[in-house]
């Protein structure tokens, strides 16, 4: 690439941390160059090393590491060997960095104001209009409501989308060459989420800082940057324009990234629709149900009030072998529902049907059968395997609980069980910390399935896994349903997983459904608002500017 | 935040009437009653009947409690057994002495803590955090007897630098009563800030390792700027919480400290009062001492409060 | 929060699995005194008690290593011997701290309602009474024994054991696990036992570990102040305040017991702080600091 210097350069970085056995090699040879006014893209799952690769553009070395070699140059000066007092000096002035969790991020006990303003003091940026004024203007730039009064708040009486807005405006502040973005939109809800890239586009056409984008959703990559570096295990595997890295991806590892990006104008390969149950017979029915976490009265033993509802009279039905999907925020009520079905919410309303009979509140009080019938996977499956037991033992409990088996049953049933979330059945002697994130979920997936289900409850179980991961969770959920006829109860705030994964949808929103019904109707013709916004959020990879399908 | 200091202030008093009842229903146990503890060999049954009826022994343990709360809340504590003269009377010079041993040792305390703090902090894993970090664990591990008379022993007896007891009554001058206080507060410092520089050196380190603080490295700010401003002010209320849980320990430790120097303060009454079953002042000192926890608790707590815009 | 970064750091160091240098010295030192304590009478070169083994005050010399006190008794032997008396009495009163308020927090903290909300405040109550006021309190009331003594101090001492295990227990109850064992219907008992237990294992080891230091300086301080074990049980707290009064003639009896408690207590420590790292690094951070 000829032209103007490049704001930032890497030259065959590398960066080793310390591990258990000696040194490892964490960054491997990265080289990129980001020219002046360009975005560029840094795509990876977790692991692969581009946060390293992010902060040391900014001369940070994390934790127990250290640079095993090359350079990384900004402006043409070998970071690294900066002294001191002129890397100080760059940081914040030239470089603006906004983080991946503002509400970590930003220090608890300073005023929002002024932690825009010691910037400005500090690196003696000219305001002619006052300090003060000229931080309520940088709020006033990434479109905060009433910036005088929001100057004033402290970190947590900001929402979260409202946090990271002055964290972008902390990074503009000193009007930086380049701005480095750690995954600046994950942890938001969707909505907010694409309102803080219509912002950082905005921003970006405005000031014409540089940038280099780091993050896991290439969706995002491709509305703010005009070339996309691709990381896998510590090395930089392709690195290309956005358009035709989409078009036309070169290596491997990018197309698979590719093919495993939800999309919800395509659907995704060699998806079978599941077979047709004989007959649409309601598994699970949902009526009134209210939920409330207020506790009333002295000491919480009175009755909550109406008021203080989270769900709000929610009612739907489930027909057995299909997947029903409830869709919504954080804070929308949809988990406190999936609580109540499998009985660890008592809800203070309303009635559920399971086969046609009432279910009792609390999974205690349910009869054994039913509770064996209902089995629930929760988000994350850090905690929802015990970090003591092994995998062994965690499957053997439904067994032993539900079933009838002896011991060498029990251990011939859990290899079976591995083998159909395709674990090997070594993994039976593991504990849970010696799996991957995805390796987890399965485990947890063939814990409910030891139980011999009609009805799993997918609590969010795809969102703290990696993208290609919650691809091929999503494909095995698809199969056990086909070979068992399982009926889903699915969870999500991701649109695009669940346009093509469930037949019937609920949108909720503020603990009431907003809209019910086929999610094909309900998506290509929605009626409320809400669900058009939800849909306008969901990042399309034809709507960037870059791409012109 | 006026809601919250008033439900701690509640539950402050909630506390000391707890308190109040235990301590009342141990001194029940107290082998004999208190009239045969005064009259001694010379009890008659008439003195004794006499004697009881002007304490009130031939009421119920309940009736006497409620009657001890109420004169109590009058501020009349009763009277000493042993002095024969109001225990209030009695025992408030030794709560000035104690306050300003206390007070002493305060003013060291802080900074040593915090500074100290800060230092093994920053130079974690260094030279000076380890050196530092010995020497705290030294100074935990030793009994606060232990640490005094080594003192005694080191300063008093090898060196003869400074007196062996802090018999503060005789002090002539403010100069005199510093040199007499030296090595009882010297101890119960060396004793509490051990753990107190421990507990800020932790919870700094927590703090320095969070994002914000790492974001405030990141805006390119001076070092100083970055300790001070961003990681100190969240770091000092979780030590600050910490160390004062402790407190109703290291009254425990003022106790045994006024006991090496023979200081006249009020936990070395207690212990000579309890040897002589002087139950009114047994009372009145355990409630003082109690209410000086719950007192530095609702202190802290404050302070918690005041460093926390979250709280507020 | 969706898909976080995992940081090379933390996945590094969980791998290293261990105590630490220290952590093995204060293990050995505990042994060492493990040792001492059980098989220290038969060595013993004098009885506990006998006076007279040389003349008072002498110093330290190979028939009396750390010389004689008041009345002539060896003060090595003292010390040997009162090493089965202190750990006795510590293992005893933290022991039993443990068990009760292990008990007492993982129950609180499982059932988070308004039994919890009760006994925590009752538990806060007790905590704010000056723990040694308390404890002479007792004593005093119900005459000073051996036994006694452990007892107070075990009961002393379950209140902040109580404290911590519901905070660890409270880490480990809003895990999934223990809802999905819920979801399974499990019983109260089996979900202490099978889901919380053994996540607060390594606390609760740690909290048994600084509790003993705790009740090694505290039985001191009970015996220094005369109301610890009855004289002349060779007691180190008892025997440093039998020996100040003359410590202008000897050293020996006032240093060795002393030094005897502070290398104890610091090997304690040591241990505690290389376990609780340990916990640390295993995801499960036990609640810290409350003495």
């Amino acid at each position: 690439m000829s032209g103007p210097q490049p704001v930032a350069k890497l030259e065959g970085l590398c960066v080793d941390y310390r591990g258990a056995d000696g040194w490892s090699r964490a960054v491997d040879g990265v080289s990129f160059e980001i020219a002046p006014g360009e975005a560029l893209g840094l795509a990876g799952e977790s692991g692969s090393g581009k946060t390293t690769v992010a902060y040391s553009l900014m001369g940070e070395q994390r934790g127990a590491s250290r640079i095993g070699g090359g350079r990384v140059l900004f402006q043409g000066r070998d970071i690294f060997s900066l002294p001191e007092k002129d890397l100080l000096a760059l940081r914040g002035r030239s470089i603006g960095f906004v983080p991946q969790n503002p509400m970590a991020s930003l220090t608890p006990s300073m005023k929002v104001g002024r932690q825009i303003g010691e910037m400005l003091r500090f690196h003696a940026v000219p305001a002619p209009q006052g300090v003060p004024a000229r931080v309520v203007e940088l709020l006033e730039s990434v479109g905060i409501p009433n910036p005088a009064a929001a100057a004033r708040r402290y970190p947590h009486e900001l929402s979260g989308g409202q946090q990271q807005r002055v964290a972008i405006a902390m990074a503009l502040a000193c009007k930086p060459d380049l701005v480095i973005l750690d995954e600046p939109t994950t942890g938001l809800d969707v909505t907010t989420q694409k309102r803080i890239l219509d912002l950082l586009a905005g921003l970006k056409r405005e000031t014409g800082v540089s940038m280099l984008y780091v993050s896991h959703d290439l969706a995002s990559l491709a509305q703010i940057c005009e070339r996309v570096a691709v990381m896998q295990k510590g090395r930089l595997v392709e690195a290309a324009p956005t358009r035709s890295l989409f078009e036309r991806p070169r290596h491997a590892y990018t197309r698979s990234l590719i093919a495993a990006l939800p999309r919800i104008d395509v659907p995704p390969e060699g998806r079978l629709e599941p077979l047709a149950a004989p007959a649409q017979d309601a598994l699970l029915e949902v009526d009134d149900l209210r939920i409330s976490y207020a506790r009333g009265g002295f000491l919480g033993l009175g009755r909550p009030s109406s008021g203080s509802d989270t769900v709000k009279g929610v009612s739907f039905t489930v027909s057995r072998g299909k997947t029903f999907a409830l869709i919504g925020e954080s804070g929308s009520g949809k988990s406190s529902i999936a609580r109540a079905v499998a009985g660890l919410t008592a809800p203070r309303d309303g009635t559920i049907r399971f086969n046609g009979q009432p279910l009792p509140a609390l999974a205690r009080q349910r009869p054994m059968h039913l509770r064996q019938k209902i089995q629930i996977i929760f988000q994350n499956p850090d905690s929802s395997l015990n970090p003591r037991k092994s995998v062994r033992s965690i499957l053997a409990r439904p067994l032993r609980m539900f079933g009838t088996l002896d011991a060498a049953g029990r251990e011939k049933r859990v290899i079976e069980l591995l083998e159909s979330v395709r674990l090997p059945a070594s993994y039976a002697g593991r504990r849970p910390h010696q799996l991957s994130g995805g390796e987890r979920q399965r485990v947890a997936i063939a814990r409910a399935l030891a139980a011999e289900p009609e009805l799993i409850v997918c609590d969010e179980i795809l969102s703290a896994l990696d993208v290609s991961v919650q691809a091929s969770v999503l494909q095995l959920l698809e199969t056990l349903q086909r070979e068992r006829g399982l009926t889903y109860l699915f969870i999500s705030h991701d649109l695009a997983v669940v346009r093509w994964f469930a037949r019937h949808i609920g949108v909720l929103s503020d603990g009431a459904f907003c809209e019910i019904g086929d999610t094909e109707t309900t998506l290509s013709a929605p009626t409320s608002p809400y669900t058009v916004q939800l849909l306008e959020a969901v990042p399309r990879i034809d709507a960037s500017p870059q791409i012109v399908t | 935040m006026s809601k919250m200091v008033l439900t701690r202030l509640g539950m402050a008093l909630i506390s000391l009437l707890a308190v109040s009842a235990i301590i009342f229903w141990c001194v029940e146990f107290l082998p004999g009653d208190a009239a045969e503890r005064i009259l001694g060999r010379n009890a008659t049954p008439e003195s004794l009947a006499l004697l009881r009826e002007k304490l009130h022994l031939n009421l119920s343990a309940g009736e006497r409690y409620l009657h001890w709360l109420t004169s109590l809340l009058s501020g009349d504590f009763g009277t000493s057994l042993v002095a024969d003269r109001p225990v209030l009377d009695y025992i408030a010079s030794r709560i000035a002495n104690t306050a300003l041993l206390s007070g002493f040792a305060l003013i060291l305390y802080i900074p040593i803590s915090i500074g100290f703090g800060i230092l093994t902090a920053i130079y974690r894993g260094r030279f000076t955090d380890h050196a530092i970090s010995v020497i705290v664990l030294i100074f935990m591990c030793l009994p606060e007897f232990v640490i005094g008379i080594l003192l005694i022993s080191i300063f008093a007896i090898k060196l003869a630098w400074l007196p062996p007891l802090a018999l503060i009554g005789s002090a002539q001058s403010f100069g005199q009563l510093v040199e007499l206080m030296a090595l009882p507060t010297i101890t119960i410092v060396a004793a509490m800030s051990a753990y107190a520089v421990r507990m800020m050196r932790e919870s700094l380190i927590e703090v320095l390792d969070s994002s914000y603080v790492l974001m405030a490295r990141l805006k390119g700010l001076p070092k100083w700027r970055v300790l001070l401003f961003h990681a100190l002010p969240n770091a000092l209320g979780p030590a600050i919480n910490i160390t004062a849980l402790n407190v109703a320990w290291m009254i425990g430790g003022v106790v045994v400290v006024e006991a090496v120097f023979e200081f006249p303060g009020i936990g070395r009454l207690m212990v000579d009062s309890i040897s002589h079953k002087d139950v009114p002042v047994i009372l009145a000192i355990s409630i003082v001492m109690t209410g000086a926890y719950i007192v530095t608790n609702l202190v802290a707590d404050l302070l918690v409060i005041l460093l926390n815009p979250k709280l507020r | 929060m969706s898909v976080a970064e995992i940081d090379p750091v933390a996945s590094s160091t969980r791998a290293r699995i261990g105590l630490s240098a220290s952590g093995w010295v204060g293990a050995a030192i505990i042994l060492l005194y493990v040792f001492v304590a059980v098989t220290g009478p038969w060595w013993a070169p004098y009885g506990a008690t006998k006076i007279l083994t040389g003349s008072p005050f002498e110093g330290a010399s190979l028939q009396h290593p750390f010389g004689t006190d008041n009345l002539g008794r060896d003060v090595f032997s003292r010390v040997v011997f009162g090493t089965r008396s202190v750990l006795t009495m510590t293992f005893a009163a933290t022991i039993l701290a443990v068990l009760a308020g292990g008990m007492i927090g993982v129950v609180l903290g499982y059932l988070r309602n308004w039994v919890d909300e009760i006994g925590m405040r009752i538990v806060d109550i007790l905590i704010s009474i000056p723990t040694l006021v308390l404890a002479l309190l007792i004593i005093s009331a119900v005459g000073n024994s051996l036994w006694l003594v452990v007892v107070t101090v075990a009961f002393l001492f379950t209140p902040r054991v109580a404290r911590v295990a519901r905070a660890a227990t409270l880490n480990v109850v809003t895990n999934d696990y223990v809802a999905a064992a819920l979801a399974r219907g499990e019983s109260t008992m089996s979900i202490c036992l099978r889901e919380i237990l053994p996540n607060i294992m390594g606390v609760m080891l740690v909290e048994f570990a600084i509790r003993s230091a705790f009740a090694i300086i505290f039985i001191g301080s009970l015996g220094f102040l005369g109301f610890g074990a009855p004289p002349p049980t060779p007691e180190w707290g008892l025997m440093i305040n039998e020996a100040r009064a003359n410590a202008t003639n000897s050293l020996w009896p006032v240093l060795a017991p002393a030094a005897a408690m502070a290398v104890l207590v610091i090997a304690i420590n040591l241990l505690a702080d290389s376990l609780s790292r340990l916990i640390d690094q295993q995801g499960v951070s036990p609640a810290k600091g409350d003495k």
